[in-house]
């Protein structure tokens, strides 16, 4: 009768098993963990420009309107990165010779436009309108932040589907009279009274939608 | 690859006739074989594709860096991401189509009418809108072709200037130009200026399925062809003799919109509706045929001889002797005999009764393929009914009978008197009936241009010297004649998608290019055309600001061509045609075989846009392929089965085609569509190898009809792909064939007589019984909401047109699945038309019925209760929201889901390449392609809709992009006037504001949306209506889409009922039934 030896090899087998029972749930962890970081959502995403455009020197130090290139924004669903005929509105005049608009130069003349990379992007199967947030009383600097003093634009906000809600839940506190939609300094938390600010949710019937399809199609 | 079992020679080496015939026989299993070699090989491309995937996607971010590309210099007054509407034209065959062209960041998108043009408004038919995909077809001619060999369009300039020059010295000896049917101004004073240079040249405007028929009756008839405007919203009796104008000619739409006038159940008291009938009589079973109050179904050589009968009957020829000789001949002639027969004999009396009541109310109407003698009696038919000025309009007929003339330049050709040919826009290689042999007529020609928007059959022949790309309609300039002779401009809206230099000219560009003295582009030449013809108007406005009206509003005003009153009639010419009917009436003779006009590829034209391929014919539902339908008695006769191939000899010539019973077929005809079974280089993917090609036992000679000489089955059977299946073994009670589903059939699609409804005017509401609305869950609480969006369809105006089905694929980027997916059931289709045959016996049927059906959105939807991930939620607004990204693939609300209306993208099939062949890996590896013509098709989809990929589960939305924009702009004009400052408390959407893409399309208006909220909007009311009912309304889940029951208006009692069916029969049993079982289902 031959006994049965089990073969070399499960000699490793149980420490291999330990260790691999050790990390797996730790690797586990730090996935999930990682992907519920921020780090995932790219607040902080900041890529470079191929123009280097200042919003901080135009809106900051100039003291440009967001909308005076962002023509679109109180029309249609998303505002408008300007054509280079917009910039050189300007720059057919002001440093005429700068070596950092030599993209734009090339592209005024050209007619090829300049490939803007874009750092506020959501995924494709939803839809925002700034429109409809734009004309009701939310400012830029709600979702973008302090534009007026970013030297690169970036992202300032997560723009997930959960911080969208927080606002839709809650829309009092980001609320503003139009007229300050583009004054990025001004806060109307400070600036005003709670119940000012429920009665320009009244005015313009501020009850946001928590549908799916308001943003889903 | 080593085998180790085989079953035959053939398995081992893998010939290309068992590859065939595993293809063909025995779908199931039979093609598992994995085209790419073996598994190891399989596995290895995948994974370097999963790998490739990886690294794509590279940067540690969640999607790859996107860039935003604004214009260097925007135009004034485009805002980018708004589309923008455009009025132009598209010309169907020499029919024009006024058009509104969406397009979004200058790419045209979509298709629809123009409601202003005086021939618009009435919806667009599935056709029209898939020319917006037929735009960017990858497989479009890219390139000018010099013998074969890729050129540019340089040198064919220089040719085409010394052609022009040598051949202008001999007068135009030897050239022959052969383009297709064209209505517009432009293209006529173009073709003039070319007969006018070259006197001596052969100009031939064929189209291979043309109006032949029509103009030499008429032309007979009233000595100058005329066409025959019917206008049927005035009339109170439609007689067709084959013309299947609800569907199956290029102004459908427009028939449709009209017919639809007298379909209107909408007198206030239902005692006094009425209702318009409509008597078919017809070869082979089409939309209208459907649609038919009264239906006789006989071979289409009869044709005449029912209009002899009506004739005869009404007092035709009461002024001539001949003509009534004529007609007493043919009536007494075995055909009239067959006509009579059965049922027959009843409907043309009733059919004569009412024609005689409604003179003056009435239409009597020929279809493209009755013979002439048919269109010659019905225009005598009208004029002594005297509908002639009240309900059919005569007008001078533009087009000429171009079959003899095509005849003539192949025989031309043929004694070699043609050296140069320029062949503009058509297909004559493949589309030319057989006994020309145009294929062979062009190897005599020394010189052939071809202009072509695809690199066909034509282009591809070894005599072509030149092919050059042809510029698409949406891409270059012409106009337009509609049916009524408007004149309507078609304007480019994007730039010809081709390589610089390549071409990308229209017919008329290029021939005024020929003729080499004035401008070539196409704007010049419409713009000279229309500025002569306003400058015939002298004292008008001037040109420039007529031009800018024609471009704003689509059309020429005033250039409808005026109604010719009461031209002489021609008795003893139209007794000639009769007796020169020469086809006989004989069965004996054998089966009579019909070439069939589709819509959806017509002569083959649009074969390759892949749309029309997978839309299913409204009539059997097959797609990707045409059959050869007959009725079940004769495929009886044929010992034929559904599926088995036959062998169709005509004249010596042999066309093998799959048999296709349908019931409600004529007996002893068969039919085949023209229009398919391409093959060869150059047709492409879509259309290659779909169906079966007619043209081969096709005869210029007998271009609509023939005789076969025999049909026998081949042994062999082909797999086809129908998205409805008919004759379907019944699980009810297999005893009883159908039975289940004439039970059913009642409740789903509610109809009555029009007697019934003027007694009951809510019998809609008593086809089921709800025994209780109890709910096994709490429902969604919609109390509040500021609106109810809710659709109404109309069944008595449906045709099964399949508009709506195309329309929404157009709007909603639905994909195309390719044949294998659809014999699977897999069609994507969000929008579908259920066609039933009613009555037990499949050989003749009863009755038609057509549903559209579509999502409902449920307010107690089953499919919302079982999303494990809650994908599919309700809206405030009453929309059943469809969450693509959280969907996971389970399906569980497909499976709920009673109507069956949720389809899943089982695979990514906008990346799949359309397959007839079963298989896998077909799919382009890289997602982010960038380059390269199969981005082409990307560019039609709709921004504002979420462009789906594999695993998730889709429906309709009720266009719920259209109505965020309708809420959005509304909310947003309201805000900018102060909000509730402004005055108004709260924004509000007109009704009517809002157009599903389905409603927009329809062209009988059957598809109502609309708010509930508002007391007074169209759906409101429509709701309200003693029509309305819910399908499958016992299951309590209360849908936002209600159906308005048909009322019929039959003229004879039916063998069934008046359409109660079952139900009024087996009351009292299912009553006593339900209750001792204690089934709660009525």
């Amino acid at each position: 009768m031959s006994r049965f030896l089990f073969p070399r090899w499960t000699n490793n087998l149980l420490p291999f098993i330990l260790v691999t029972g050790a990390i797996m749930p730790l690797y586990a962890v730090l996935v999930v963990a990682y992907g519920f970081s921020p780090k995932t959502i790219d607040a902080g995403y900041m890529p470079t420009q191929p123009v280097p455009y200042s919003h901080a020197t135009h809106v900051g130090k100039l003291g440009l309107d967001c909308r005076y290139c962002h023509t679109t924004v109180e029309r249609t669903s998303f505002a408008a990165v300007p054509p280079t005929q917009t910039c050189m509105n300007c720059h057919t005049q002001i440093h005429r010779e700068s070596p950092k608009l030599a993209e734009v130069r090339s592209s005024y003349e050209t007619g090829l436009p300049i490939e803007w990379v874009k750092v506020h992007k959501l995924p494709d199967y939803s839809y925002f309108n700034h429109a409809a947030h734009v004309n009701r009383g939310v400012s830029c600097v709600e979702c973008h932040g302090r534009v007026d003093q970013m030297e690169v634009v970036y992202r300032h906000s997560p723009l997930a589907m959960g911080w969208c809600l927080e606002c839709h839940r809650d829309p009092i506190d980001r609320l503003r009279p139009v007229s300050q939609i583009t004054n990025l300094a001004w806060d109307q938390r400070i600036e005003m009274t709670r119940e000012e600010r429920e009665a320009l949710a009244t005015q313009y019937h501020i009850n946001p939608s928590e549908n799916c399809s308001t943003c889903h199609r | 690859m080593k085998k180790t079992y085989w079953r035959s020679v053939d398995d081992l080496t893998g010939s290309p006739e068992f590859r065939d015939w595993m293809h063909r026989e025995f779908p199931d299993g039979a093609s598992e074989h994995v085209p790419a070699d073996d598994r190891r090989t399989f596995l290895k491309v995948m994974g370097a594709s999963f790998a490739l995937a990886g690294l794509g996607i590279a940067g540690c971010r969640r999607w790859p860096e996107t860039k935003i590309v604004p214009a260097a210099s925007q135009p004034a007054n485009r805002i980018p991401g708004v589309p923008v509407t455009y009025c132009s034209a598209w010309d169907f065959a020499g029919f024009g189509q006024p058009l509104l062209v969406k397009s979004y960041d200058g790419r045209p998108i979509k298709l629809d009418t123009n409601p202003a043009h005086p021939w618009g408004g009435a919806g667009i038919s599935a056709v029209a809108q898939a020319q917006v995909l037929s735009l960017y077809d990858p497989e479009r001619s890219r390139q000018v072709l010099s013998k074969g060999i890729g050129s540019s369009y340089e040198p064919f300039a220089t040719f085409l200037a010394n052609t022009s020059r040598e051949l202008k010295q001999k007068g135009g000896q030897g050239l022959a130009v052969l383009c297709g049917a064209a209505s517009g101004p432009t293209h006529a004073a173009t073709m003039a200026r070319v007969r006018a240079a070259f006197p001596k040249a052969t100009v031939v405007e064929w189209e291979s399925l043309g109006r032949d028929n029509a103009i030499v009756g008429t032309e007979a008839a009233f000595s100058a062809p005329m066409r025959m405007l019917p206008l049927f919203d005035k009339a109170k009796v439609i007689v067709s003799l084959g013309d299947d104008f609800l569907y199956g000619s290029p102004d459908a739409p427009q028939w449709a919109k009209r017919w639809a006038v007298g379909r209107s159940i909408d007198a206030a008291d239902p005692k006094a509706q009425e209702v318009a009938r409509l008597y078919v009589v017809e070869q082979g079973l089409t939309s209208t045929g459907m649609c038919a109050d009264e239906r006789i179904a006989t071979r289409l050589a009869f044709m005449h001889v029912a209009a002899s009968i009506i004739a005869e009957a009404v007092g035709v020829g009461s002024d001539s002797a001949e003509l009534r000789a004529a007609l007493s001949a043919a009536n007494s002639s075995a055909a009239a005999s067959a006509l009579r027969e059965g049922r027959g004999q009843k409907v043309f009396d009733a059919l004569i009764a009412d024609l005689k009541a409604n003179r003056g109310r009435s239409v009597v109407t020929a279809g493209a393929t009755a013979c002439e003698a048919t269109h010659a009696l019905v225009a005598a038919i009208n004029r002594a009914l005297g509908n002639e000025g009240s309900t059919v309009m005569l007008l001078a007929e533009m087009q000429t009978a171009s079959m003899p003339a095509m005849q003539a330049l192949c025989k031309s050709m043929q004694a070699g008197e043609v050296d140069t040919l320029f062949i503009l826009g058509v297909n004559p290689v493949y589309a030319a009936p057989a006994d020309c042999d145009f294929a062979g007529a062009l190897k005599k020609v020394a010189r052939v241009v071809h202009l072509g928007l695809h690199a066909d059959e034509t282009a591809r022949h070894s005599a072509i010297t030149w092919h050059i790309p042809q510029a698409h309609f949406l891409e270059c300039w012409s106009d337009t004649r509609s049916f009524d002779g408007t004149i309507a401009v078609q304007q480019p809206l994007i730039l010809p998608m081709l390589g610089q230099g390549q071409g990308g000219r229209s017919v008329d560009e290029l021939l005024a290019e020929l003729l080499g003295d004035g401008p070539t582009d196409g704007e010049s030449l419409v713009k000279s055309t229309h500025e002569s013809l306003a400058s015939a108007n002298a004292g008008g406005p001037a040109f420039a600001e007529v031009w800018r009206k024609t471009l704003d509003r689509g059309f020429v005003e005033g250039s409808a061509l005026p109604a010719v009153s009461t031209p002489p009639m021609r008795a003893a010419e139209i007794a000639k045609t009769l007796t020169g009917c020469a086809w006989e009436c004989d069965s004996a003779k054998g089966v009579e075989v019909v070439f069939l006009r589709d819509l959806k590829v017509w002569d083959g034209r649009f074969g390759c846009i892949s749309w029309m391929q997978e839309l299913p014919d409204p009539v059997t539902k097959i797609t990707w392929d045409n059959a050869l339908l007959m009725s079940p008695k004769t495929a009886d006769d044929l010992k034929l089965k559904r599926g088995q191939m036959a062998a169709v000899t005509v004249q010596g010539r042999t066309l093998e085609a799959v048999a296709w019973p349908v019931p409600g077929w004529s007996d002893g005809s068969v039919g085949i569509s023209v229009g398919y079974g391409r093959s060869g280089e150059g047709v492409g993917l879509v259309a290659s190898d779909a169906g079966f090609n007619a043209n081969r036992i096709r005869t210029a000679d007998a271009p609509d009809w023939t005789t076969a000489t025999a049909i026998v089955p081949t042994g062999a059977t082909y797999s086809v792909a129908h998205t409805q299946d008919h004759g379907a073994a019944d699980a009810i009670n297999t005893a009883v064939p159908l039975q289940g589903i004439q039970e059913r059939l009642p409740t789903l699609v509610r109809e009555a007589t029009l007697d019934e409804y003027r007694t009951h005017p809510d019998f809609a509401r008593h086809r089921t019984h709800v025994a209780s609305r109890l709910s096994l869950w709490s429902e969604n609480n919609l109390e509040g909401a500021q609106f109810r969006w809710a659709m109404a369809v109309d069944l008595s105006k449906c045709t099964g047109c399949s508009a709506c089905v195309t329309a929404c694929q157009a709007e909603n980027n639905i994909p195309v699945v390719g044949k294998d997916m659809v014999l699977r059931g897999r069609e994507m289709f969000w929008i579908r038309i259920d066609r039933y045959f009613k009555g037990s016996n499949a050989a003749s049927p009863d009755g038609f019925a057509l549903q559209p059906v579509a999502c409902m959105h449920c307010e107690n939807a089953p499919c919302e209760q079982v999303c494990p991930v809650a994908a599919t939620v309700h809206d405030e607004d009453g929309l059943n929201s469809m969450v693509y990204n959280r969907c996971i693939g389970t399906r569980y609300c497909s499976n709920n889901c009673p109507y069956k209306v949720r389809r899943f993208n089982f695979f990514d099939y906008h990346r799949r390449e359309v397959s007839r062949e079963e298989g896998i890996a077909k799919v382009k590896p890289e997602y982010y392609i960038e380059e390269g013509p199969d981005v082409w098709l990307r560019m039609q989809f709709n921004p504002e809709v979420t462009v789906r990929m594999r695993g998730v589960m889709e429906k309709c939305t009720f266009c719920t992009q259209r109505i965020q924009a309708a809420r959005i702009k509304a909310k947003n004009e309201w805000a900018r006037a102060g909000g509730t400052a402004s005055g108004q408390k709260q924004f509000s959407i007109p009704d009517g504001t809002i157009q599903t893409a389905c409603q927009q399309a329809c062209p009988t208006g059957a598809i109502t949306f609309g708010d509930l909220n508002v007391a007074d909007s169209a759906v409101a009311k429509l709701h309200r209506s003693s029509r309305s009912y819910q399908m499958l309304e016992e299951l309590n889940t209360k849908t936002r889409l209600q159906y308005l029951a048909r009322v019929t208006n039959p003229a004879l009692p039916r063998e069934s009922g008046s359409g109660y069916g079952g139900h009024g029969g087996d009351h009292g049993t299912d009553h006593s039934n339900g209750h001792s079982n204690g089934n709660t289902k009525g």
